[in-house]
C-alpha cells in the first residue's frame, strides 16, 4: 500500500512537473525550450516543445486544407480519435479546454480552436477507420488527429491488415480534402525487441512517407525522455510513470506540428519514394 | 425443470457465441461470425431478443398479473443487470491492472477506455457507478440496464394503450437520429457506444413482435408474405458487405445519420436489414434442429442462462486478448482459446442450473 501511495505520489508529481515546464515553455518560447524556427514573412511564433519532452524531429508537413480553413474562418475544427485522446491533447479536466487547444490558441492570435473528442482507448485501426468515417461526415473537421498503431500492434493484428486499413483511410481523408496527422505508437523499454510491435512502427512510417502526412514521432520522443531520466544521479523511472509523462509532452509536439504545417509551404516535387 | 430448446433461447445463445468471439478482435474465428455477410450483427441480435424475453417477464394478457407486482419485477431486474455490470468491470479492471503489473506493460492500463480509471480514478469511479464510464466492450449491459429501467413504462403503455407504443418509440428513435441527440459519458468527454435513444426501438420491436395481439399477431399472420419480401434484403445486404459497397457518407443526404451505416445510433440501414435477417431465419430453426440435434440444446442452455454467460463471456473474452497478446496470435492459440471459452460458456450455463436444481431439492 506504502509502495503504491509513493508511486501514486511520484506519479502525480512528475505529471504535474510536465504540465507546469509544458505551459511555461509555451508561454516563453526561447527559456527552457527549442527555439522556434522562422518561416518567412507569414510565419507565427510557433510552440515550442519543452525540453523534458525530448527532441524528436518534426518534419514541415504542409496542412493546406487547415491552413485555408485558418485563413477564411479563423477556426480550426480537430476530430481526435483512435486510442485515449488525452494522451494527444493533454489530460482532460471539467471546466477547461484541453492543452492542445491552450497551446494554438494561445499561439496563433484569434484562433478559434474547436477540439472534436472521438477517442476511444484499446480500439483498432479497422475500426477506428469505420467511425472515422461517420464522424467525419457528422462534424466536418479540418484536422484529424489519428493516434494509431500501439493496439494493432497489441492485439497481433498482422501488418499487412494494419498498413491497409491506415493506409486506405489516409487516402480517403486526402481525397476528402481533410488533413491527417498521425500519432505513433508508445515507447517500451521491453518492446524495443518486440518484431510485431516494431513492424507496425515501421509501417505506420511508411504509410506517413507515402502519403506525405505528418507523422508525431512518440516513439521517438519517448525513448529520449526514457534515456534521460535514467541519467546517473536520477530515480530509476518507473515505466507507468513515463507513460503519464508523455501526455502532456505529446500535446506540444502536436501543438507544433499543427502550428507548422500551417505555415509550412507545400513541397514543389513529390515525396522521394519509400524504400 | 429449465424449459425445453426452443427458437428464442437458441438465437440467444447464437448471440452470445458471437458477441464472445467478436470480443477478441483478431481471433481466427471472427471471420466466421455473421458480421461478415450482415450490416446488422450480434448486438442487434442480442437486445431484439431482451426484449423478445421482457415478454416472457410482462406475461400474457390472459394471465395479467398487477401492474405493482409488475413493476417491482422489471425494476429488481434491472437492479441484477446493473449489479452484474459493476462486477463485471471491476473485475475486468483487475484484470487489466494485474496484465500490466506482471507483464510491466502500462499500455494495458490503456486499453477499452480503462486509462480514466487509473489516471483520474476519483471520478472516474464515479463515472462507472452512474454508468456514464464504460469499458470498451463493457458496454452494451449499460444499455440493457437503461432499457429495462424503461421497461415498467413499456410494459405500462401495452397494458392500457397498446396502439401507441411502437409509434412512441419509433418518434423516439427518429427525433435521435434527426436532431441528433445521444446520452453522454462522464468524466471522459464521448458519447454512450450504444445510443440507448435509438436502441429502445429495436429492444420495443422485440417485446412488441413477442405479443400475440397487435404488431406480433400482423406479423405472424403475413409471415411467408414477409420471409418473400426479406429474402431480397437480406442477400443485397450481404452484397454491400461482402463487396463493400457502402456509400460514402459524406455524400450522403441531411440527416446523414437517417442513410449511413452507425452501430451506435443504430440507424435504420441497420434496423430494417436486422428485422428482415430475423424473418429470413426464424425460418430456419426446425431445420437446424432436424440436421443438428446436439446444437439446438447447446446453445439454448446458453440462451436460458444469458445473463450469467454474457457476464463470464465478456471476462473470457477480454482474458482471450490477454492470451493471445502473451503468446501471439496463431490458428492453435486461437483454436484453444475458442475451444476453452465456449466450453466454460457451457459451464457456465450448467452451473446456473445445477444450481437452480439443488435449490429445489433443498425445499
Amino acid at each position: 500500500m506504502e509502495r503504491a501511495a509513493k508511486k501514486g505520489g511520484h506519479l502525480k508529481g512528475m505529471l504535474g512537473a510536465f504540465l507546469v515546464l509544458g505551459i511555461l515553455a509555451t508561454a516563453c518560447p526561447g527559456s527552457q525550450a527549442q527555439g522556434a524556427t522562422e518561416r518567412g514573412a507569414n510565419a507565427a511564433e510557433l510552440p515550442a516543445v519543452a525540453k523534458e519532452c525530448g527532441e524528436a524531429k518534426l518534419a514541415d508537413t504542409p496542412l493546406p486544407n487547415s491552413a485555408q480553413a485558418l485563413q477564411q474562418r479563423k477556426k480550426l475544427k480537430i476530430l481526435a480519435i483512435g486510442a485515449s485522446s488525452a494522451s494527444v491533447v493533454g489530460p482532460l479536466r471539467e471546466g477547461s479546454s484541453p492543452l492542445l487547444e491552450q497551446i494554438l490558441e494561445h499561439t496563433i492570435k484569434g484562433l478559434d480552436v474547436e477540439i472534436i473528442d472521438r477517442g476511444f482507448s484499446g480500439e483498432l485501426a479497422a475500426a477506428a477507420a469505420t467511425r472515422l468515417k461517420i464522424e467525419v461526415a457528422l462534424n466536418h473537421p479540418d484536422i484529424v488527429l489519428w493516434q494509431v498503431g500501439t493496439n494493432d500492434a497489441l492485439a497481433q493484428v498482422p501488418v499487412e491488415q494494419f498498413q491497409e486499413a491506415v493506409g486506405d483511410m489516409v487516402r480517403w481523408l486526402k481525397e476528402h480534402n481533410i488533413d491527417v496527422i498521425l500519432v505513433g505508437l508508445h515507447y517500451m523499454k521491453r518492446l524495443v525487441r518486440d518484431p510485431h510491435y516494431q513492424a507496425i512502427r515501421t509501417s505506420l512510417r511508411s504509410i506517413a512517407a507515402k502519403e506525405n502526412v505528418p507523422r508525431i514521432t512518440r516513439y521517438e520522443a519517448m525513448e529520449i525522455i526514457s534515456r534521460a531520466m535514467r541519467e546517473p544521479g536520477r530515480p530509476v523511472p518507473s515505466e507507468f510513470g513515463l507513460t503519464e509523462a508523455g501526455y502532456n509532452c505529446m500535446a506540444q509536439y502536436v501543438a507544433r506540428a499543427i502550428a507548422v504545417g500551417l505555415y509550412a509551404k507545400p513541397p514543389k516535387t513529390a515525396p522521394p519514394p519509400v524504400r | 425443470m429449465p424449459r425445453q430448446a426452443n427458437a428464442v433461447d437458441f438465437w440467444r445463445g447464437f448471440a452470445l457465441v458471437s458477441i464472445f468471439v467478436n470480443h477478441i478482435p483478431g481471433i481466427y474465428y471472427e471471420r466466421l461470425t455473421h458480421r461478415n455477410f450482415s450490416i446488422s450483427d450480434s448486438a442487434e441480435l442480442f437486445v431484439f431478443l431482451a426484449g423478445w424475453s421482457l415478454g416472457y417477464l410482462v406475461g400474457s394478457r390472459d394471465e395479467p398479473i398487477g401492474t405493482g407486482r409488475l413493476v417491482a419485477r422489471l425494476g429488481s431486474r434491472s437492479l441484477q443487470i446493473y449489479a452484474a455490470q459493476i462486477l463485471i468491470s471491476s473485475i475486468a479492471l483487475a484484470l487489466l491492472a494485474a496484465s500490466a503489473y506482471l507483464l510491466e506493460n502500462p499500455l494495458i492500463l490503456e486499453w477499452h477506455n480503462a486509462s480514466a480509471v487509473f489516471q483520474d480514478p476519483a471520478l472516474a469511479h464515479i463515472g462507472l457507478v452512474l454508468l456514464t464510464h464504460q469499458l470498451g466492450y463493457f458496454d452494451i449491459l449499460p444499455l440493457y440496464v437503461v432499457l429495462m429501467l424503461a421497461a415498467p413504462g413499456i410494459a405500462v403503455i401495452d397494458r392500457f394503450a397498446k396502439p401507441l407504443l411502437v409509434p412512441l418509440s419509433l418518434s423516439l428513435y427518429f427525433a435521435s437520429l434527426t436532431v441528433p441527440f445521444t446520452a453522454p459519458t462522464w468524466p471522459v468527454p464521448g458519447q454512450w457506444f450504444f445510443n440507448p435513444f435509438t436502441w429502445q426501438a429495436i429492444f420495443v420491436l422485440g417485446f412488441s413482435l413477442s405479443r400475440n395481439e397487435g404488431l406480433g399477431a400482423f406479423v405472424r399472420c403475413h409471415i411467408r408474405t414477409i420471409r418473400i419480401i426479406s429474402l431480397p434484403v437480406v442477400l443485397f445486404a450481404a452484397a454491400i458487405v461482402v463487396f463493400s459497397w457502402m456509400p460514402d457518407p459524406t455524400k450522403l443526404p441531411e440527416p446523414k445519420l437517417l442513410f449511413l451505416n452507425g452501430k451506435s445510433f443504430l440507424t435504420p440501414m441497420r434496423l430494417i436489414q436486422f428485422l428482415a435477417l430475423a424473418a429470413v431465419f426464424s425460418a430456419t430453426y426446425p431445420l437446424i434442429a432436424r440436421a443438428l440435434p446436439w446444437l439446438c440444446p447447446f446453445l439454448s442452455i446458453l440462451g436460458r442462462n444469458s445473463l450469467y454467460v454474457f457476464c463470464v463471456g465478456s471476462l473470457l473474452s477480454l482474458t482471450g486478448q490477454l492470451i493471445r497478446y502473451l503468446y501471439s496470435g496463431s490458428f492453435a492459440v486461437d483454436t484453444i482459446i475458442f475451444v476453452v471459452g465456449i466450453g466454460l460458456l457451457w459451464l457456465t450455463a450448467w452451473t446456473s442450473e445445477w444450481r437452480e436444481r439443488q435449490k429445489r431439492a433443498d425445499i
